[in-house]
Order: C-alpha cells, then structure tokens, then sequence
C-alpha cells in the first residue's frame, strides 16, 4: 500500500512538473557535487604534507590585498589576478584568460572561496565569482 | 597594447617622477589623450613640479571613495600645448593627508585596488583616453604594487648605484615575475657616454643581468640637475637629448617594440 501511494505521488509530480525541469535540477545538483569534489581534489594535491582537507584556513571574508596575492603559491594567484581584474567572472571566462581548463579554474576558484578571498554566487545555471570589496569594511 | 604604464623603482631618486612626467608630456605632445597619476602619497610631488593651483579634490579623495575620478582630475592641457590632451590626477601634499594614507589597513589597500583597476573602464573606455601613467613610490609599498598590478607595462628605473642594483634585481625576480608584468628597464644617469655608443652591447648586457628588456639608457644630465624641476624637458626643451631619449622609450612602448 505504501509503496503504491508513493509512486503516486511521483506521478503527481511528475505530470504537475515539466519533465526538462527535473533534469535540470538533477544537471544542478551534480555540477555542484562536481564542483565539490574538484576543490576537494585540488586541497589534497595542494597539500601532501596536510592530508586533512579540513586544514585548509576558512577565514571569513580575508581580504584579497597585493600583498596576500603576492603571497599566494603561483597557481592561485593567476586565478586570483584574472578575478581582480575582471570584476565577476564564470570559470569559463577565467580559464580563457589564463589559458587552463575549465575544471581547473573551477577548483582554484572554489578554493579560494573556501579560503575566503572570493565570493561566489548563483544565477541560473552558471555560477560567478567576484571580489566583495565594499562589503569588507 | 600597454594602455597604463606604471614607473617604479626599488631606490628613491632614480627619476622616476621626471621619467612618468616626461613620458606622458611626450605622449600629450604625439596628440594623445593621458592623465598622469601620482601615486607616491608619502612624498607628493607632482603639484609642484606641474605647478597645480586651486586644486580642491585629490587621487586620496578618489581611493578613499569620497568622489568619482572625474572630480579629482584636473586639465593641465594649457601647461603641455599640441594637439594631444594632458590631465593630471594629485596626490594631497599635506601632512594630514600623508598621515592619513601611512595609516590604511590592508582591507583599506584591497579596495583601492579596486578602484585603481576600475579606472581602465572609466577613463579608457568611458573617457577616451589613450593612456594612463602612474608615477609611484620607490620599494615595495602597497600604493605602489596596487599600480604595478593594474598596469599593463611596467618602467623601472635604475641607477648604476650598487644599494640601488641589487635591490632592483631582486624585485623584477620576486614582484613583477610573480605578477606576470610585461618590464623595461631605463638605466638612468649613466656617467660613461661611452655607453651610450654601445647600445646594442649595453642591451645584451641588461637582459643577460637584469633579466628583462632595456628601454632606455639616459647619460647624467647636468641641465637635468641644474633644471632643479622648474622644466617639463619633452615640453619645454625640445631639441634636448633628454626629450629625444624619452621619446624613443614612448615610441617603443607605442609600438609595443620593448624586448
């Protein structure tokens, strides 16, 4: 009996809801995970002498000065000079400039949300990174 | 195309300021549009040399978010006649404003850099102008790396003084290699005019050494000195090797032939 009612409410759902946008949802939400697990790839690599990923400094809201940049390991700072000079930019746009795959860019951009010198935000199905400069006062 | 040249140097009196003021007086002459910028907020300098007066909104006013960039610019066409245009953006020369940029916080720092960079969009692509050049502070200070990276083409000025070169050595390796800065370097007040028949030879000598391009090489000018910074040389002494020297660099920067 239980079983039968839950495939009905499935079937509710699944003729309230566009199939398309079920999809598109489920696209969402394994680009997310996709996302997660190329930061958690790329802390790992980062670090062999720190295999916990947990080590990675979560400051909130640190400030992205020339002096941090300066003190960043090199493959951050290309990522992090691409985003100071466009003011918001998809992983895409930034792979262009610095000429790296996408997916790379993806997971130094995460990490450098994760770090707290970024701020990443949704609109639809791309996901933009930017400097929160006027917030940091 | 370098669009905003930045003139640095690792030693304070190497003539980074006369290098920037010429620089962009020789680009006004070549009918340019260009705004010189006065970065070093410690020692302002360029109110005197370009004997601003009445100035009432400054670059400091700019950093600190308190007006937009077309209030702290000023016309200075009439000092650099021609057909181009020359504006100048000041740093404040009072104490109170020198003291007031000594003691910013790096979050501070982060947001000039911010609005340094947004100049690209405001005066490059709003305003027409063709290029933009910023005269900074000697070593590595905020003011000056914020300009650093915002530039597109970096002038590091260097004299033969040995407090001087290894200093200069060090900061190409470690600032503008980590920033991936296209650099020339002007080796300035030379005292052997035998090099400057050399040329070629000095060049493969400063790449090999220095490890970057040679702009320029300017010998010591005694009227230089003597001018005591009363003259703008590009402008007011045409036909002096100087302004001849200095429009050679401005050539190679706007052909983009610095290698």
């Amino acid at each position: 009996m239980k079983n039968n009612s839950g495939i009905k409410v499935i079937r509710n759902d699944l003729s309230s809801k566009k199939p398309l946008n079920i999809l598109e949802k489920i696209e969402e939400s394994l680009e997310k995970l996709n996302e997660k697990m190329e930061v958690m790839i790329e802390i790992q690599k980062n670090s062999p002498a720190n295999p916990n990923p947990h080590n990675v400094p979560a400051i909130p809201d640190a400030s992205l000065d020339v002096m941090t940049l300066l003190s960043m390991p090199d493959h951050l700072r290309k990522t992090a000079m691409t985003i100071c000079r466009c003011s918001k930019a998809t992983a895409e746009e930034v792979a262009e400039q610095t000429q790296r795959a996408r997916a790379v860019e993806s997971a130094y951009l995460n990490q450098l949300v994760i770090m707290g010198y970024i701020k990443k935000e949704r609109k639809g199905r791309k996901a933009y990174f930017y400097i929160d400069r006027e917030a940091q006062s | 195309m370098s669009k905003i040249i930045a003139v640095h140097s690792y030693k304070g009196g190497t003539g980074k300021t006369s290098m920037a003021v010429n620089i962009a007086a020789t680009l006004a002459k070549n009918g340019k549009k260009v705004c010189l910028f006065d970065l070093d907020f410690r020692a302002p300098s360029l109110f005197a040399i370009l004997k601003a007066q009445n100035v009432e909104t400054w670059f400091n006013d700019y950093l600190n978010n308190s007006c937009e960039i077309d209030k702290a610019i000023v016309d200075m066409s009439p000092r650099i006649p021609g057909s181009g245009k020359f504006y100048a953006c000041l740093a404040n020369p009072s104490t109170e404003a020198i003291r007031d940029m000594s003691s910013k916080d790096r979050k501070w720092e982060m947001r000039a850099l911010g609005r340094i960079l947004a100049l690209r969009e405001s005066l490059l692509r709003d305003q027409k102008f063709d290029y933009l050049v910023f005269d900074t502070s000697p070593g590595l200070q905020y003011s000056s790396i914020n300009a650093i990276v915002a530039a597109d083409f970096v002038v590091v000025a260097t004299t033969g003084d040995r407090s001087d070169v290894d200093g200069t050595k060090r900061m190409l390796a470690e600032l503008y290699n980590l920033f991936e800065k296209k650099t020339g370097l002007v080796l300035n007040k030379v005292l052997d005019p035998s090099l400057s028949s050399r040329k070629t030879e000095m060049q493969t000598k400063i790449k090999a050494d220095y490890k970057v391009p040679m702009l320029g090489m300017v010998p010591c000018f005694c009227e230089v000195l003597r001018a005591e910074g009363n003259f703008i040389f590009a402008q007011d002494k045409p036909d002096h090797p100087f302004t001849k020297i200095v429009a050679e660099m401005v050539k190679k920067i706007e052909t983009n032939d610095v290698n």
